[in-house]
């Protein structure tokens, strides 16, 4: 549509990832810039509603299917709310293996993200495409990794991405695999975990020969991590040289809750939260404008608030929860009170009421009181974990860690290797994705430190993986982890022994959240706001290549972001296009 | 209709994609080697439309469809990741669009309505797409069915086969990718038909129940339950549902690895036609006596007979 110097896209469906999801965007032509933007999802499958009046271990299970891609942290955040519910902690090797499972999954998530659903964006068929000026300089350009990586200019390497030819691409297909098998060892099955319990891990016949297994599959993606940095440092510096820093750009507001427990420190319990989400390996905290202003769990669930904003729904629920259990002040808009009520609207009214995605802030209660639009992704956590200097890798202001020697046949480089993930200017589409690869090698060092610690607590004979539990009638809960594309929580209120009110939210809910009441727009439309367009060629020809890298840069899964309910109540308009997923 | 070429066409209704990730881990064949056509008499095979897999969006998407409902991708088959939902609920608004063109929404019921009058075979992946699975949970929020439901037991495709269906939350890889290899096996005339039993299931794959494929059934068949997660024994007293489910899961999930009761997990019955309802959840609730009264009765007298068979020496 073609008005004046103004056109308008809409792209439906963005395939590569998880997920129904579209956007709307105004570019002016001229500046080849885009002036406005509106996300959207079409699909919508009514978990939520599913949830109530179940066992409360049944959302365990139910919610870690609103996604195939990143179920592990769902279950994770679920069994956490679940053990405060049931007012139970997991003995240490509970938590170890949980974390194992989790760590998995994480490795797996950060192959694929990079390499087979964000790199066919950069590979030699998009490039060629969409910004051929920069294939003839990329098969010019010399890659300072070639040592590590083996591909000689960067122009290889965008061969290598070509999806379902490239080396890169398949070899990663190959690669991932070994993280579902160890995801499987401990976690039964993957996608879909079916060992988290309440009270620990369903594992019988725990032995060394377990924690082997595991370890030996990590070194394969220990070799690879450092492929995988390497060639995306290569990849992205050269694209940054063409000028790619705006596409995708927005301030420094991030959130993180933290991954990875450290398994002598997690105890469930809410009132302890503080401390044992401190000695979490990737640290949680929030950063407003640049500037770290908590590192407290505690303070981050407080501040959460689920408004409507310009969502299709209503925001008359009850204010039944009105302190968490440490006394402190819990808003109307919180997810222990907040209820999912829809009141659908027409399709494409980007001025007034346009998506199902609801507006999530924080809000900064203990500094100035105001309600804050939070990015969350690899990106946002190793930027918290890297400013608060809770673990020994945080300098300040990067990460520091190194990887082992690891010879394995298939992998090209066998040495050690020193990482520094340093904190970037500023967030966008480019600096996503290299935190994601850089999260993958963290991951795996991660992984690392727990498989020791594993084989320590079996040393000791401390091999218990489940502490049993007498289930009250009551209670309440809040567990919340890093999913590989940001921070996964979930609320459960049980009464009368079933689920009262069950929330929950993916990082998505937070990244694609629309309008606030306040008219500001979540971080998907921040981002694309101002993104430059460097598509070669006239306007009426434009696909959106910079409107897509931009947005999968956040690695959306919006399988999981858009809450759920139709209920009863009939649609009125017309068009009903995004989904409710969760 | 010549088959030397075949489109693969998959859509994802209300999925989570964990059906496309389970895939993605398969290895006998993996999905590699079928896509590369380096498996003898799996070649030709494209994957015309994916939208996890695929290059195209938006609108290159969406024309994909608008064309394989008009024929210019025959011969091809339809495979189906997650639900159905009922969109004469959400009337005038939609449950699930799965693309947009020339300003057109492509709504998932639309587009299966059309592809089902062309296509070759239709193969429903997972739970969800074969019965309904989560989105089709008590209350069933937006009416969501299974592919099975939805075209009906009586359907079938060009080829003359009926709508096959893989269950499991999701599959185990190697059932979806061996499946879908022996349906084009069979297409072309090298293997035989796959049989499928009342539920449109190869029997195959899921010709046994969990509890008789299950590993650790000794210590069922030795009097061993276990009481505590970790503990060593029949899951039954846990709320296993493996005696009424049939899914070759509880053996191992992938490469040897995992399998529900092979690691100590009970099994949830996510496979099941009733999943995630009654009898398979409440999850922790013990799968129904009576199955399990029937084998042991069954069970006592044989076991007796066996035993005593194990006086005899063998002659060899
Ligand atoms: S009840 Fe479950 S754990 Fe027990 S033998 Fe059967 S399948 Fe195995
Ligand atoms: S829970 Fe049961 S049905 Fe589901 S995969 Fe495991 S064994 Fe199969």
């Amino acid at each position: 549509m073609m008005k004046g110097k103004e056109r308008e896209i809409t792209i439906e469906p963005i395939t590569r990832i998880e997920g129904h999801l579209g956007v709307h965007v105004k570019i002016d032509t001229e500046a080849r810039r885009i002036t406005d933007a509106y996300a959207y999802s079409p699909m919508f499958r009514g978990f939520e509603i599913i949830l109530r009046g179940r066992e409360p271990f049944d959302a365990v299970m139910i919610t870690q299917r609103s996604c195939g891609v990143c179920p592990v942290p769902h279950a994770l955040a679920s069994v956490t709310a679940v053990d405060q519910v049931y007012g139970v902690s997991p003995p240490p090797m509970g938590v170890a293996l949980r974390d194992l499972v989790h760590g998995a999954e994480q490795l797996y998530d950060a192959e694929v993200g990079v390499l087979n659903l964000e790199g066919p964006d950069y590979s030699e068929i998009a490039v060629k495409k969409f910004n051929p000026e920069w294939w003839e300089e990329a098969q010019k350009t010399k890659a300072p990794g070639s040592d590590v990586h083996g591909f000689a200019a960067i122009a290889d390497i965008m061969t290598a991405l070509n999806p379902l030819a490239g080396e890169l691409y398949l070899r990663s297909l190959l690669v991932q695999k070994a993280g579902h098998n160890m995801a499987s060892i401990f976690g039964a099955k993957h996608p879909h975990v079916h060992s988290f319990v309440p009270g620990g891990i369903a594992k019988i016949n725990l032995s060394a020969s377990d924690v082997e297994s595991y370890l030996t599959l990590l070194m394969r993606h220990v070799a690879f991590a450092k492929e995988l940095v390497t060639v995306t440092d290569d990849l992205l510096d050269f694209v940054l040289e063409q000028g790619y820093e705006d596409v995708g750009a927005r301030a420094a507001n991030l959130g993180s809750v933290g991954a990875y427990n450290d398994p002598a420190a997690y105890s469930a319990k809410y009132e302890e939260m503080t401390d044992w989400a401190r000695k979490r390996l990737v640290s949680p905290g929030v950063i407003l404008d640049g500037g770290l202003v908590t590192t407290d769990l505690v303070e981050f669930n407080v501040g959460v608030r689920e408004f409507i904003g310009r969502g299709w729904y209503s925001s008359e629920w009850e204010h039944e929860v009105e302190a968490d259990p440490l006394g402190n002040k819990i808003m109307k808009e919180h997810p222990w009170n907040k209820r999912t009520i829809p009141k659908p609207g027409e399709y494409g009214k980007w001025e007034s009421l346009y998506s199902w995605v609801t507006a999530t802030r924080w809000w900064h209660w203990k500094g100035d009181g105001k309600n804050h639009v939070i990015e969350l992704g690899p990106l946002a956590r190793m930027w918290v974990t890297a400013k608060a200097g809770l673990v020994p890798e945080s300098t300040g202001n990067s990460l520091k860690f190194e990887l082992p020697a690891a010879l394995i046949p298939g992998f090209k480089y066998a040495g050690a290797m020193e990482f520094e993930w340093k904190i970037p200017e500023k967030p966008n589409a480019v600096e996503r994705i290299r935190a994601r690869a850089y999260y993958h090698a963290y991951s795996a060092y991660c992984m690392l430190n727990l498989v020791m610690a594993g084989l320590e607590l079996l040393k000791a004979g401390k091999a218990d993986v489940w502490t049993p539990y007498e289930k009250p009638k009551e209670g309440i809960g809040f567990g919340a982890i890093e999913a590989m594309r940001g921070a996964c929580s979930h609320w459960c209120v049980m009464k009368n022994g079933v689920i009262h009110n069950y929330q929950y939210q993916a990082p998505t809910t937070w990244n694609a959240s629309c309008r606030d009441p306040e008219e500001k727009p979540g971080p998907y439309e921040e981002a694309l706001i101002q993104t430059p367009i460097t598509e070669a060629g006239e306007s009426e020809g434009w696909k959106g290549i910079d409107v897509v890298r931009a947005i999968r840069s956040f690695d959306p899964c919006l399988g999981c972001a858009v809450h759920v309910h139709i209920g009863k109540q009939i649609v009125k308009h017309e068009l009903l296009p995004f989904a409710v997923p969760l | 209709m010549t088959l030397e070429e075949i489109n693969l066409i998959w859509l994802e209704g209300q999925d989570c994609a964990g059906c496309t990730i389970s895939i993605k881990q398969a290895s006998n064949p993996t999905l590699i080697d079928v896509l590369t056509g380096a498996i003898p008499g799996l070649g030709g095979l494209k994957l015309a439309y994916h939208p996890t897999l695929m290059f195209e969006w938006g609108e290159d998407a969406a024309k994909i469809l608008v064309d394989a409902i008009e024929g210019k991708y025959d011969p091809f088959v339809l495979i189906l990741e997650g639900a159905i939902p009922e969109e004469a609920k959400a009337a005038p608004g939609v449950y699930c669009v799965i693309g947009e063109y020339e300003e057109k929404l492509l709504k998932l019921s639309d587009t299966i309505d059309g592809l089902s009058k062309k296509c070759a075979a239709a193969v429903a992946i997972g739970t969800c797409a074969s019965y309904g699975g989560i989105p089709h949970g008590n209350p069933n929020p937006t009416g969501a069915k299974g592919l099975l439901d939805y075209l009906g037991k009586g359907w079938k495709g060009a080829l003359g086969l009926p709508v096959i269906c893989i269950p499991g939350c999701p599959p185990r890889p190697d059932n979806i990718v061996q499946v879908l290899g022996h349906a084009v096996l069979a297409a072309r005339g090298i293997a035989p038909l796959p049989e499928l039993d009342e539920w449109h299931r190869p029997t195959y794959l899921y010709g046994s129940t969990a509890h008789e494929l299950c590993p650790i059934c000794g210590f069922y068949s030795g009097g061993v339950d276990a009481h505590a997660f970790g503990e060593t024994g029949c899951l039954g007293a846990l709320g296993c549902k493996g005696i009424i489910t049939n899914c070759n899961a509880s053996t191992t999930w992938m490469d040897g690895y995992g399998g529900c009761t092979r690691t100590g997990v009970p099994c949830f019955g996510c496979a099941d036609p009733s999943f995630p309802d009654t009898p398979t959840s409440p999850f922790f609730a013990k799968a129904p006596a009576g199955p399990f009264i029937k084998e042991t009765m069954k069970g006592t007298w044989s076991h007796m007979m066996m035993g005593l068979a194990r006086l005899h020496r063998r002659k060899i």
